[in-house]
Protein backbone atom coordinates (compact mmCIF):
# COMPACT_ATOMS: atom_id res chain seq x y z
CA UNK A 1 0.00 0.00 0.00
CA UNK A 2 2.42 2.72 -1.15
CA UNK A 3 -0.20 5.45 -0.62
CA UNK A 4 -0.02 5.06 3.15
CA UNK A 5 3.72 5.82 3.30
CA UNK A 6 4.73 9.42 3.93
CA UNK A 7 7.33 11.21 1.87
CA UNK A 8 10.77 11.88 3.38
CA UNK A 9 11.40 15.22 5.09
CA UNK A 10 12.62 17.65 2.41
CA UNK A 11 12.20 21.22 3.69
CA UNK A 12 11.66 23.84 0.97
CA UNK A 13 11.74 21.21 -1.77
CA UNK A 14 8.40 20.42 -3.41
CA UNK A 15 8.98 16.71 -3.69
CA UNK A 16 5.29 15.82 -4.09
CA UNK A 17 5.03 18.16 -7.06
CA UNK A 18 7.93 16.45 -8.84
CA UNK A 19 6.53 13.01 -8.10
CA UNK A 20 3.09 14.02 -9.42
CA UNK A 21 4.66 14.60 -12.86
CA UNK A 22 4.98 10.82 -13.23
CA UNK A 23 8.21 8.96 -13.79
CA UNK A 24 9.72 7.80 -17.09
CA UNK A 25 8.88 4.10 -17.40
CA UNK A 26 10.22 3.06 -20.80
CA UNK A 27 12.63 0.19 -20.13
CA UNK A 28 16.26 0.99 -20.96
CA UNK A 29 19.67 -0.66 -20.86
CA UNK A 30 20.83 -1.61 -17.36
CA UNK A 31 23.58 0.12 -15.45
CA UNK A 32 26.95 -0.92 -16.88
CA UNK A 33 29.06 -2.39 -14.10
CA UNK A 34 32.81 -3.02 -14.34
CA UNK A 35 33.92 -5.15 -11.43
CA UNK A 36 36.25 -8.01 -10.51
CA UNK A 37 34.80 -11.53 -10.95
CA UNK A 38 34.36 -11.98 -7.18
CA UNK A 39 31.59 -9.38 -7.34
CA UNK A 40 28.18 -10.67 -8.45
CA UNK A 41 26.22 -8.39 -10.76
CA UNK A 42 22.67 -9.22 -11.83
CA UNK A 43 19.76 -7.56 -13.56
CA UNK A 44 16.61 -9.15 -12.12
CA UNK A 45 13.17 -8.13 -13.35
CA UNK A 46 12.09 -6.88 -9.97
CA UNK A 47 13.91 -5.61 -6.90
CA UNK A 48 13.07 -6.91 -3.45
CA UNK A 49 13.57 -3.89 -1.27
CA UNK A 50 11.94 -2.62 1.91
CA UNK A 51 9.94 0.49 1.27
CA UNK A 52 10.42 2.93 4.11
CA UNK A 53 8.83 5.97 2.55
CA UNK A 54 6.60 7.04 -0.31
CA UNK A 55 9.61 7.96 -2.44
CA UNK A 56 10.87 4.35 -2.22
CA UNK A 57 7.52 3.19 -3.59
CA UNK A 58 7.58 5.74 -6.39
CA UNK A 59 11.10 4.70 -7.43
CA UNK A 60 10.42 0.97 -7.21
CA UNK A 61 7.28 1.07 -9.31
CA UNK A 62 8.05 0.10 -12.93
CA UNK A 63 11.75 1.03 -12.81
CA UNK A 64 13.44 1.53 -16.18
CA UNK A 65 16.07 -1.03 -15.24
CA UNK A 66 17.13 -3.05 -12.20
CA UNK A 67 20.70 -3.82 -11.12
CA UNK A 68 22.00 -5.71 -8.09
CA UNK A 69 25.61 -5.84 -6.98
CA UNK A 70 26.88 -8.19 -4.31
CA UNK A 71 30.33 -7.67 -2.86
CA UNK A 72 31.37 -10.77 -0.89
CA UNK A 73 32.60 -10.69 2.70
CA UNK A 74 36.32 -10.03 2.99
CA UNK A 75 36.57 -8.56 -0.52
CA UNK A 76 39.57 -6.24 -0.84
CA UNK A 77 40.38 -4.09 -3.86
CA UNK A 78 41.64 -0.60 -4.48
CA UNK A 79 40.56 -0.56 -8.12
CA UNK A 80 37.05 0.81 -8.17
CA UNK A 81 33.86 -0.96 -9.13
CA UNK A 82 32.57 1.35 -11.84
CA UNK A 83 28.84 1.90 -12.36
CA UNK A 84 27.75 3.80 -15.43
CA UNK A 85 24.09 4.72 -15.67
CA UNK A 86 22.16 4.23 -18.93
CA UNK A 87 22.12 7.05 -21.49
CA UNK A 88 18.37 7.51 -21.56
CA UNK A 89 16.88 6.47 -18.26
CA UNK A 90 17.00 6.03 -14.54
CA UNK A 91 16.32 2.89 -12.56
CA UNK A 92 17.12 1.17 -9.32
CA UNK A 93 20.31 -0.35 -7.91
CA UNK A 94 20.79 -2.49 -4.85
CA UNK A 95 24.30 -2.92 -3.49
CA UNK A 96 25.30 -5.28 -0.73
CA UNK A 97 28.77 -5.06 0.81
CA UNK A 98 29.68 -8.10 2.90
CA UNK A 99 31.44 -8.17 6.26
CA UNK A 100 34.93 -6.65 6.42
CA UNK A 101 34.93 -5.99 2.70
CA UNK A 102 36.83 -2.94 1.46
CA UNK A 103 35.29 -1.53 -1.67
CA UNK A 104 35.71 1.53 -3.87
CA UNK A 105 32.63 2.54 -5.86
CA UNK A 106 32.46 5.00 -8.73
CA UNK A 107 28.97 5.81 -9.90
CA UNK A 108 28.20 8.04 -12.83
CA UNK A 109 24.97 9.29 -14.41
CA UNK A 110 24.54 11.40 -17.53
CA UNK A 111 21.07 10.33 -18.61
CA UNK A 112 18.59 12.22 -20.71
CA UNK A 113 14.81 11.77 -20.43
CA UNK A 114 11.79 13.62 -19.04
CA UNK A 115 11.31 12.78 -15.36
CA UNK A 116 13.97 10.36 -14.21
CA UNK A 117 13.76 8.29 -11.06
CA UNK A 118 16.98 6.91 -9.63
CA UNK A 119 17.03 4.80 -6.47
CA UNK A 120 20.15 3.30 -4.92
CA UNK A 121 20.10 1.21 -1.74
CA UNK A 122 23.40 0.20 -0.22
CA UNK A 123 23.83 -2.04 2.79
CA UNK A 124 27.25 -2.52 4.38
CA UNK A 125 27.73 -5.32 6.89
CA UNK A 126 29.90 -5.12 10.00
CA UNK A 127 33.47 -3.98 9.55
CA UNK A 128 33.10 -2.99 5.90
CA UNK A 129 34.70 0.11 4.39
CA UNK A 130 33.06 1.86 1.45
CA UNK A 131 34.70 4.66 -0.53
CA UNK A 132 32.04 5.95 -2.83
CA UNK A 133 32.15 8.60 -5.48
CA UNK A 134 28.86 9.66 -7.04
CA UNK A 135 29.01 11.86 -10.11
CA UNK A 136 25.63 13.12 -11.25
CA UNK A 137 25.50 14.95 -14.57
CA UNK A 138 21.88 14.39 -15.57
CA UNK A 139 20.74 16.07 -18.77
CA UNK A 140 17.02 15.31 -18.26
CA UNK A 141 14.95 18.35 -17.16
CA UNK A 142 13.73 16.63 -13.99
CA UNK A 143 15.36 13.93 -11.88
CA UNK A 144 14.39 12.65 -8.46
CA UNK A 145 17.25 10.72 -6.92
CA UNK A 146 17.35 8.91 -3.63
CA UNK A 147 20.34 7.03 -2.26
CA UNK A 148 19.88 5.21 1.01
CA UNK A 149 22.72 3.65 2.97
CA UNK A 150 22.46 1.30 5.95
CA UNK A 151 25.70 0.83 7.86
CA UNK A 152 26.46 -2.00 10.27
CA UNK A 153 28.76 -2.03 13.28
CA UNK A 154 32.28 -0.72 12.82
CA UNK A 155 31.73 0.28 9.21
CA UNK A 156 33.23 3.32 7.50
CA UNK A 157 31.67 5.25 4.64
CA UNK A 158 33.55 7.98 2.77
CA UNK A 159 31.19 9.38 0.22
CA UNK A 160 31.63 12.24 -2.23
CA UNK A 161 28.68 13.41 -4.27
CA UNK A 162 29.51 15.68 -7.21
CA UNK A 163 26.29 17.30 -8.38
CA UNK A 164 26.97 18.69 -11.84
CA UNK A 165 23.56 17.97 -13.32
CA UNK A 166 21.34 20.22 -15.41
CA UNK A 167 18.10 18.90 -14.00
CA UNK A 168 15.62 20.36 -11.57
CA UNK A 169 14.29 18.14 -8.82
CA UNK A 170 15.64 16.59 -5.66
CA UNK A 171 18.65 14.54 -4.65
CA UNK A 172 18.46 12.74 -1.33
CA UNK A 173 21.34 11.02 0.42
CA UNK A 174 20.21 9.19 3.52
CA UNK A 175 22.65 7.37 5.78
CA UNK A 176 21.54 5.26 8.71
CA UNK A 177 24.27 4.50 11.24
CA UNK A 178 22.69 1.30 12.54
CA UNK A 179 25.65 -0.49 14.10
CA UNK A 180 27.89 0.43 17.02
CA UNK A 181 30.67 2.78 16.00
CA UNK A 182 29.62 3.20 12.38
CA UNK A 183 31.31 6.18 10.78
CA UNK A 184 30.11 8.22 7.77
CA UNK A 185 31.52 11.29 6.04
CA UNK A 186 29.47 12.73 3.20
CA UNK A 187 30.95 15.50 1.07
CA UNK A 188 28.69 17.16 -1.45
CA UNK A 189 29.83 19.62 -4.12
CA UNK A 190 27.17 21.12 -6.39
CA UNK A 191 27.31 23.46 -9.35
CA UNK A 192 23.87 24.86 -10.21
CA UNK A 193 23.32 26.92 -13.37
CA UNK A 194 20.76 27.96 -15.95
CA UNK A 195 17.21 27.87 -14.59
CA UNK A 196 17.80 24.79 -12.48
CA UNK A 197 15.74 24.51 -9.32
CA UNK A 198 17.32 21.73 -7.36
CA UNK A 199 17.38 20.60 -3.75
CA UNK A 200 19.87 18.39 -1.94
CA UNK A 201 18.92 16.66 1.27
CA UNK A 202 21.76 14.93 3.05
CA UNK A 203 20.54 13.19 6.16
CA UNK A 204 22.45 11.09 8.67
CA UNK A 205 20.72 9.28 11.51
CA UNK A 206 22.80 8.08 14.45
CA UNK A 207 20.81 5.01 15.47
CA UNK A 208 23.52 3.21 17.41
CA UNK A 209 25.98 4.23 20.10
CA UNK A 210 29.32 5.87 19.33
CA UNK A 211 28.39 6.55 15.73
CA UNK A 212 29.82 9.50 13.82
CA UNK A 213 28.13 11.36 10.98
CA UNK A 214 29.72 14.32 9.19
CA UNK A 215 27.96 16.22 6.40
CA UNK A 216 29.79 18.80 4.34
CA UNK A 217 27.89 20.48 1.48
CA UNK A 218 29.32 23.20 -0.77
CA UNK A 219 27.38 24.67 -3.67
CA UNK A 220 27.99 27.32 -6.32
CA UNK A 221 25.00 28.96 -8.00
CA UNK A 222 25.05 31.02 -11.16
CA UNK A 223 22.56 32.36 -13.75
CA UNK A 224 18.98 32.12 -12.43
CA UNK A 225 19.46 28.82 -10.66
CA UNK A 226 18.08 28.05 -7.23
CA UNK A 227 19.90 25.60 -4.97
CA UNK A 228 18.61 24.34 -1.64
CA UNK A 229 20.87 22.51 0.79
CA UNK A 230 19.21 20.69 3.64
CA UNK A 231 21.48 18.93 6.08
CA UNK A 232 19.74 16.75 8.62
CA UNK A 233 21.65 15.27 11.53
CA UNK A 234 19.49 13.13 13.77
CA UNK A 235 20.74 11.44 16.93
CA UNK A 236 18.05 9.11 18.28
CA UNK A 237 17.49 8.39 21.97
CA UNK A 238 19.97 5.84 23.22
CA UNK A 239 22.71 6.61 20.67
CA UNK A 240 25.06 7.70 23.42
CA UNK A 241 28.56 8.92 22.61
CA UNK A 242 27.56 9.81 19.07
CA UNK A 243 28.63 12.79 17.01
CA UNK A 244 26.67 14.68 14.34
CA UNK A 245 28.38 17.54 12.52
CA UNK A 246 27.44 19.44 9.43
CA UNK A 247 28.47 22.32 7.26
CA UNK A 248 26.35 23.81 4.46
CA UNK A 249 27.86 26.56 2.36
CA UNK A 250 26.53 28.27 -0.71
CA UNK A 251 28.31 30.73 -3.01
CA UNK A 252 26.10 32.94 -5.20
CA UNK A 253 27.61 34.43 -8.33
CA UNK A 254 24.96 36.89 -9.40
CA UNK A 255 21.85 38.76 -8.35
CA UNK A 256 19.40 36.31 -9.89
CA UNK A 257 20.91 33.22 -8.29
CA UNK A 258 19.14 31.97 -5.20
CA UNK A 259 20.51 29.80 -2.46
CA UNK A 260 19.25 28.24 0.77
CA UNK A 261 21.39 26.52 3.36
CA UNK A 262 19.35 24.84 6.07
CA UNK A 263 21.17 22.94 8.78
CA UNK A 264 18.83 20.82 10.86
CA UNK A 265 19.94 19.01 14.01
CA UNK A 266 17.52 16.71 15.79
CA UNK A 267 19.04 15.55 19.05
CA UNK A 268 17.11 13.12 21.27
CA UNK A 269 20.03 12.04 23.46
CA UNK A 270 22.09 14.00 25.99
CA UNK A 271 25.47 12.33 25.94
CA UNK A 272 26.44 13.39 22.41
CA UNK A 273 28.29 16.06 20.45
CA UNK A 274 26.76 17.96 17.56
CA UNK A 275 27.40 21.10 15.59
CA UNK A 276 26.59 22.95 12.42
CA UNK A 277 27.74 25.82 10.28
CA UNK A 278 25.97 27.44 7.37
CA UNK A 279 26.62 30.38 5.10
CA UNK A 280 25.41 31.99 1.90
CA UNK A 281 28.14 34.19 0.47
CA UNK A 282 29.52 35.93 -2.58
CA UNK A 283 32.98 35.57 -4.18
CA UNK A 284 35.73 36.35 -1.67
CA UNK A 285 37.14 39.80 -2.51
CA UNK A 286 40.46 39.14 -0.75
CA UNK A 287 41.10 36.02 -2.82
CA UNK A 288 40.18 37.86 -6.01
CA UNK A 289 42.57 40.69 -5.17
CA UNK A 290 45.41 38.31 -4.43
CA UNK A 291 45.05 36.38 -7.68
CA UNK A 292 44.60 39.52 -9.76
CA UNK A 293 47.60 41.18 -8.13
CA UNK A 294 49.68 38.56 -9.96
CA UNK A 295 48.23 39.63 -13.30
CA UNK A 296 45.39 37.13 -13.68
CA UNK A 297 42.35 38.62 -15.40
CA UNK A 298 39.13 38.86 -13.46
CA UNK A 299 37.33 36.01 -15.26
CA UNK A 300 40.18 33.56 -14.67
CA UNK A 301 40.65 34.66 -11.06
CA UNK A 302 36.94 34.14 -10.44
CA UNK A 303 37.02 30.64 -11.90
CA UNK A 304 39.92 29.71 -9.63
CA UNK A 305 38.20 31.10 -6.52
CA UNK A 306 35.03 29.17 -7.34
CA UNK A 307 36.99 26.01 -7.98
CA UNK A 308 38.61 26.47 -4.59
CA UNK A 309 35.23 26.87 -2.94
CA UNK A 310 33.90 23.66 -4.46
CA UNK A 311 37.12 21.88 -3.63
CA UNK A 312 35.96 21.87 -0.03
CA UNK A 313 33.18 19.52 -1.12
CA UNK A 314 35.12 17.60 -3.75
CA UNK A 315 38.54 17.43 -2.09
CA UNK A 316 38.39 13.69 -1.55
CA UNK A 317 38.30 12.93 -5.27
CA UNK A 318 41.69 11.38 -5.99
CA UNK A 319 41.15 10.46 -9.65
CA UNK A 320 43.01 13.23 -11.53
CA UNK A 321 41.10 12.71 -14.79
CA UNK A 322 37.73 13.00 -13.13
CA UNK A 323 38.87 16.02 -11.19
CA UNK A 324 40.04 17.72 -14.38
CA UNK A 325 36.69 16.93 -15.96
CA UNK A 326 34.89 18.57 -13.04
CA UNK A 327 37.17 21.62 -13.21
CA UNK A 328 36.58 21.86 -16.98
CA UNK A 329 32.82 21.70 -16.39
CA UNK A 330 33.10 24.49 -13.82
CA UNK A 331 35.08 26.63 -16.29
CA UNK A 332 32.65 25.95 -19.13
CA UNK A 333 29.58 26.70 -17.02
CA UNK A 334 31.05 29.96 -15.81
CA UNK A 335 32.17 31.06 -19.26
CA UNK A 336 28.62 30.43 -20.50
CA UNK A 337 27.16 32.25 -17.51
CA UNK A 338 29.41 35.27 -18.19
CA UNK A 339 28.48 35.38 -21.86
CA UNK B 1 64.89 52.18 -17.58
CA UNK B 2 61.60 52.63 -15.82
CA UNK B 3 60.48 55.02 -13.12
CA UNK B 4 57.63 55.09 -10.62
CA UNK B 5 56.62 58.45 -9.21
CA UNK B 6 54.28 58.96 -6.28
CA UNK B 7 53.08 62.55 -6.37
CA UNK B 8 51.37 64.24 -3.40
CA UNK B 9 49.39 61.05 -2.73
CA UNK B 10 46.41 61.27 -0.37
CA UNK B 11 44.51 58.06 0.46
CA UNK B 12 41.48 57.02 2.50
CA UNK B 13 39.82 53.72 3.20
CA UNK B 14 36.97 53.59 0.69
CA UNK B 15 34.42 52.34 3.17
CA UNK B 16 35.35 54.90 5.83
CA UNK B 17 35.17 58.25 3.98
CA UNK B 18 34.46 60.07 7.25
CA UNK B 19 37.77 58.93 8.74
CA UNK B 20 40.91 61.01 8.23
CA UNK B 21 43.33 60.25 5.41
CA UNK B 22 45.88 57.51 5.99
CA UNK B 23 48.31 58.95 3.47
CA UNK B 24 48.62 62.73 3.62
CA UNK B 25 50.69 63.79 0.66
CA UNK B 26 53.33 61.18 -0.04
CA UNK B 27 56.08 61.98 -2.53
CA UNK B 28 58.44 59.22 -3.60
CA UNK B 29 60.37 58.28 -6.72
CA UNK B 30 61.69 54.80 -7.44
CA UNK B 31 63.99 54.35 -10.42
CA UNK B 32 64.79 50.98 -11.92
CA UNK B 33 67.95 49.47 -10.56
CA UNK B 34 67.15 50.94 -7.14
CA UNK B 35 66.33 49.18 -3.90
CA UNK B 36 64.26 51.49 -1.78
CA UNK B 37 63.58 50.72 1.88
CA UNK B 38 60.51 52.21 3.57
CA UNK B 39 60.74 52.20 7.34
CA UNK B 40 58.70 53.61 10.16
CA UNK B 41 56.56 52.66 13.11
CA UNK B 42 53.42 50.53 12.87
CA UNK B 43 50.16 51.98 11.65
CA UNK B 44 51.63 54.96 9.82
CA UNK B 45 50.66 54.12 6.26
CA UNK B 46 53.50 51.99 4.85
CA UNK B 47 51.29 49.05 3.88
CA UNK B 48 48.58 51.41 2.68
CA UNK B 49 51.09 52.97 0.31
CA UNK B 50 52.10 49.60 -1.14
CA UNK B 51 48.48 48.40 -1.40
CA UNK B 52 47.41 51.65 -3.07
CA UNK B 53 50.21 51.44 -5.62
CA UNK B 54 49.16 47.86 -6.36
CA UNK B 55 45.50 48.92 -6.72
CA UNK B 56 43.79 47.30 -3.75
CA UNK B 57 40.12 48.28 -4.20
CA UNK B 58 39.88 48.88 -0.43
CA UNK B 59 41.69 52.21 -0.79
CA UNK B 60 40.59 55.45 -2.39
CA UNK B 61 43.02 58.01 -3.81
CA UNK B 62 41.59 61.42 -2.91
CA UNK B 63 44.41 63.54 -4.26
CA UNK B 64 47.69 63.19 -6.16
CA UNK B 65 48.87 60.61 -8.67
CA UNK B 66 50.86 57.43 -9.19
CA UNK B 67 52.81 57.59 -12.42
CA UNK B 68 54.67 54.73 -14.10
CA UNK B 69 56.97 55.78 -16.94
CA UNK B 70 55.04 58.98 -17.47
CA UNK B 71 51.57 57.37 -17.42
CA UNK B 72 49.16 57.58 -14.52
CA UNK B 73 48.25 54.07 -13.36
CA UNK B 74 45.27 55.23 -11.28
CA UNK B 75 42.75 54.27 -13.97
CA UNK B 76 44.21 50.73 -14.16
CA UNK B 77 42.79 47.76 -12.29
CA UNK B 78 44.99 45.62 -10.08
CA UNK B 79 45.56 42.95 -12.75
CA UNK B 80 46.51 45.57 -15.34
CA UNK B 81 49.00 47.11 -12.94
CA UNK B 82 50.50 43.66 -12.36
CA UNK B 83 50.85 43.14 -16.08
CA UNK B 84 52.46 46.59 -16.33
CA UNK B 85 55.25 45.23 -14.11
CA UNK B 86 54.17 45.80 -10.51
CA UNK B 87 54.31 43.11 -7.86
CA UNK B 88 53.35 43.14 -4.19
CA UNK B 89 54.67 40.50 -1.83
CA UNK B 90 51.89 40.62 0.73
CA UNK B 91 51.95 40.54 4.47
CA UNK B 92 48.90 38.27 4.60
CA UNK B 93 48.59 36.35 1.33
CA UNK B 94 45.16 34.79 0.72
CA UNK B 95 44.72 31.01 0.85
CA UNK B 96 43.00 29.38 -2.11
CA UNK B 97 42.25 25.69 -2.19
CA UNK B 98 41.67 23.77 -5.39
CA UNK B 99 44.43 25.69 -7.15
CA UNK B 100 47.95 24.33 -6.89
CA UNK B 101 50.87 26.61 -6.33
CA UNK B 102 52.51 25.54 -9.60
CA UNK B 103 49.33 26.02 -11.60
CA UNK B 104 48.84 29.50 -10.15
CA UNK B 105 52.42 30.63 -10.79
CA UNK B 106 52.20 29.36 -14.35
CA UNK B 107 48.95 31.29 -14.85
CA UNK B 108 50.63 34.42 -13.46
CA UNK B 109 53.55 34.07 -15.89
CA UNK B 110 51.24 33.39 -18.82
CA UNK B 111 49.05 36.37 -17.94
CA UNK B 112 52.04 38.56 -18.87
CA UNK B 113 52.67 36.82 -22.16
CA UNK B 114 50.69 36.92 -25.40
CA UNK B 115 48.27 34.05 -25.91
CA UNK B 116 50.29 32.55 -28.75
CA UNK B 117 53.48 32.60 -26.68
CA UNK B 118 52.63 30.86 -23.41
CA UNK B 119 55.46 29.43 -21.34
CA UNK B 120 56.25 25.83 -22.35
CA UNK B 121 55.39 23.48 -19.50
CA UNK B 122 58.76 21.73 -19.36
CA UNK B 123 60.69 24.98 -19.25
CA UNK B 124 58.34 26.26 -16.57
CA UNK B 125 58.78 23.19 -14.38
CA UNK B 126 62.56 23.39 -14.77
CA UNK B 127 62.61 27.04 -13.71
CA UNK B 128 60.25 26.31 -10.84
CA UNK B 129 62.41 23.45 -9.53
CA UNK B 130 65.53 25.58 -9.76
CA UNK B 131 63.95 28.56 -8.01
CA UNK B 132 62.43 26.43 -5.26
CA UNK B 133 65.86 24.91 -4.67
CA UNK B 134 67.36 28.39 -4.24
CA UNK B 135 64.68 29.18 -1.65
CA UNK B 136 65.15 25.76 -0.04
CA UNK B 137 61.47 24.94 -0.46
CA UNK B 138 60.46 21.27 -0.36
CA UNK B 139 59.35 19.95 -3.75
CA UNK B 140 55.82 19.11 -2.61
CA UNK B 141 55.06 22.80 -2.10
CA UNK B 142 54.59 23.11 -5.86
CA UNK B 143 51.65 20.72 -5.76
CA UNK B 144 50.06 21.97 -2.58
CA UNK B 145 47.11 24.29 -2.79
CA UNK B 146 47.98 27.96 -2.91
CA UNK B 147 49.05 29.03 0.59
CA UNK B 148 46.61 26.52 2.06
CA UNK B 149 47.93 25.34 5.39
CA UNK B 150 51.30 27.03 4.77
CA UNK B 151 53.07 28.26 7.89
CA UNK B 152 53.80 31.97 8.19
CA UNK B 153 57.36 31.42 7.00
CA UNK B 154 56.27 29.22 4.10
CA UNK B 155 53.86 31.89 2.92
CA UNK B 156 56.64 34.50 2.89
CA UNK B 157 58.94 32.19 0.99
CA UNK B 158 56.13 31.49 -1.44
CA UNK B 159 55.72 35.20 -2.10
CA UNK B 160 59.42 35.41 -2.97
CA UNK B 161 59.08 32.31 -5.16
CA UNK B 162 56.34 34.06 -7.13
CA UNK B 163 58.46 37.20 -7.34
CA UNK B 164 61.40 35.27 -8.78
CA UNK B 165 59.25 33.34 -11.22
CA UNK B 166 57.22 36.29 -12.48
CA UNK B 167 60.16 38.75 -12.88
CA UNK B 168 58.30 42.02 -12.27
CA UNK B 169 59.91 45.40 -12.96
CA UNK B 170 59.03 46.76 -9.51
CA UNK B 171 58.54 44.54 -6.49
CA UNK B 172 57.01 45.89 -3.31
CA UNK B 173 57.69 43.63 -0.36
CA UNK B 174 55.47 44.27 2.63
CA UNK B 175 57.15 43.08 5.83
CA UNK B 176 58.56 40.08 4.10
CA UNK B 177 60.81 39.59 7.14
CA UNK B 178 58.08 39.31 9.77
CA UNK B 179 57.72 35.83 11.17
CA UNK B 180 60.96 34.61 9.60
CA UNK B 181 63.77 33.06 11.61
CA UNK B 182 67.31 34.17 10.82
CA UNK B 183 68.01 31.29 8.40
CA UNK B 184 64.80 31.86 6.48
CA UNK B 185 65.54 35.59 6.43
CA UNK B 186 68.93 34.95 4.81
CA UNK B 187 67.38 32.66 2.20
CA UNK B 188 64.63 35.14 1.34
CA UNK B 189 67.13 38.01 1.17
CA UNK B 190 69.37 35.95 -1.11
CA UNK B 191 66.39 35.41 -3.41
CA UNK B 192 65.66 39.12 -3.57
CA UNK B 193 69.34 39.94 -4.15
CA UNK B 194 69.38 37.59 -7.14
CA UNK B 195 66.71 39.81 -8.69
CA UNK B 196 68.85 42.93 -8.44
CA UNK B 197 69.87 44.46 -11.73
CA UNK B 198 69.35 47.51 -13.92
CA UNK B 199 65.83 46.40 -14.93
CA UNK B 200 64.59 45.72 -11.39
CA UNK B 201 63.57 47.99 -8.57
CA UNK B 202 62.08 47.28 -5.20
CA UNK B 203 60.25 48.99 -2.38
CA UNK B 204 60.99 47.08 0.80
CA UNK B 205 58.79 47.78 3.78
CA UNK B 206 60.22 46.81 7.12
CA UNK B 207 60.36 47.85 10.77
CA UNK B 208 63.77 46.46 11.33
CA UNK B 209 67.28 47.18 10.22
CA UNK B 210 68.02 43.45 10.31
CA UNK B 211 66.57 42.71 6.85
CA UNK B 212 68.58 45.60 5.43
CA UNK B 213 71.82 43.96 6.60
CA UNK B 214 71.10 41.32 3.98
CA UNK B 215 69.41 43.42 1.32
CA UNK B 216 71.43 46.64 1.33
CA UNK B 217 69.17 49.47 0.12
CA UNK B 218 70.18 52.34 -2.13
CA UNK B 219 67.66 54.69 -0.56
CA UNK B 220 65.96 54.63 2.85
CA UNK B 221 62.79 56.61 3.58
CA UNK B 222 60.95 56.92 6.86
CA UNK B 223 57.20 57.26 6.97
CA UNK B 224 55.26 58.69 9.88
CA UNK B 225 51.66 59.85 10.12
CA UNK B 226 51.10 59.24 6.44
CA UNK B 227 54.05 61.26 5.19
CA UNK B 228 57.66 60.61 4.26
CA UNK B 229 59.56 62.50 6.96
CA UNK B 230 63.13 61.58 6.20
CA UNK B 231 65.13 60.16 3.31
CA UNK B 232 68.73 59.06 3.19
CA UNK B 233 71.14 56.27 2.29
CA UNK B 234 71.69 52.84 3.83
CA UNK B 235 73.30 54.42 6.92
CA UNK B 236 69.98 56.12 7.84
CA UNK B 237 68.54 52.69 8.62
CA UNK B 238 71.50 51.94 10.85
CA UNK B 239 71.15 55.16 12.82
CA UNK B 240 67.41 54.57 13.24
CA UNK B 241 68.19 51.20 14.77
CA UNK B 242 69.98 53.12 17.57
CA UNK B 243 67.68 56.11 17.96
CA UNK B 244 64.25 54.66 17.16
CA UNK B 245 61.52 56.66 15.44
CA UNK B 246 60.34 58.72 18.43
CA UNK B 247 62.50 61.76 17.83
CA UNK B 248 61.43 62.14 14.22
CA UNK B 249 58.63 64.61 13.68
CA UNK B 250 56.28 65.24 10.82
CA UNK B 251 57.39 68.26 8.82
CA UNK B 252 61.12 67.60 9.31
CA UNK B 253 61.61 65.98 5.93
CA UNK B 254 64.95 66.87 4.42
CA UNK B 255 63.72 66.39 0.88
Amino acid sequence: MPETLTLPNTPKIHLARYLAQGKDDTPCAPVEVTAPTAVTVAHPVKLTQNTVNGLDSWLLEAPQQVTTIDVPAGFQADTPIVLRGPATGGGVIQIHVGEDAHVVLQERWQADGDVLGVGVWLTADAGATVDWLTYDAFIAPVAVVQRTVDLGAGTTLNWTIAGFSHNSGASLATVNLNGLGAHATINVGVLASGRQHVGYVTAVTNQAQKTVGHINQHGVITDKAHLIFNGIGHIVKGARGSDAQQENRVLMLNQDARGDANPILLIDENDVTAGHAASVTRVDARQMYYLMSRGLQEALAKRLVIRGFLEAGLGEIADPELKQELFDTIDETLVNADA
Amino acid sequence: MSILEIKDLHVKVKEEPEHPEILRGVNLTIKSGEIHALMGPNGNGKSTLAETIMGNPRYLVTQGDIVLDGQSILPLGVDERARAGLFLGMQYPAEISGVTNAEFIRAAINARRPEDDQVPIMQFLKDLDKTMAILKMPEDMADRYLNQGFSGGEKKRNEILQLMMVHPGLAMLDEIDSGLDIDALRIVAHGVNLMRGPEFSSLIITHYQRLLDYIVPDVVSVMKDGEIIETGGADLAKSLEKTGYEHLKVGDANA
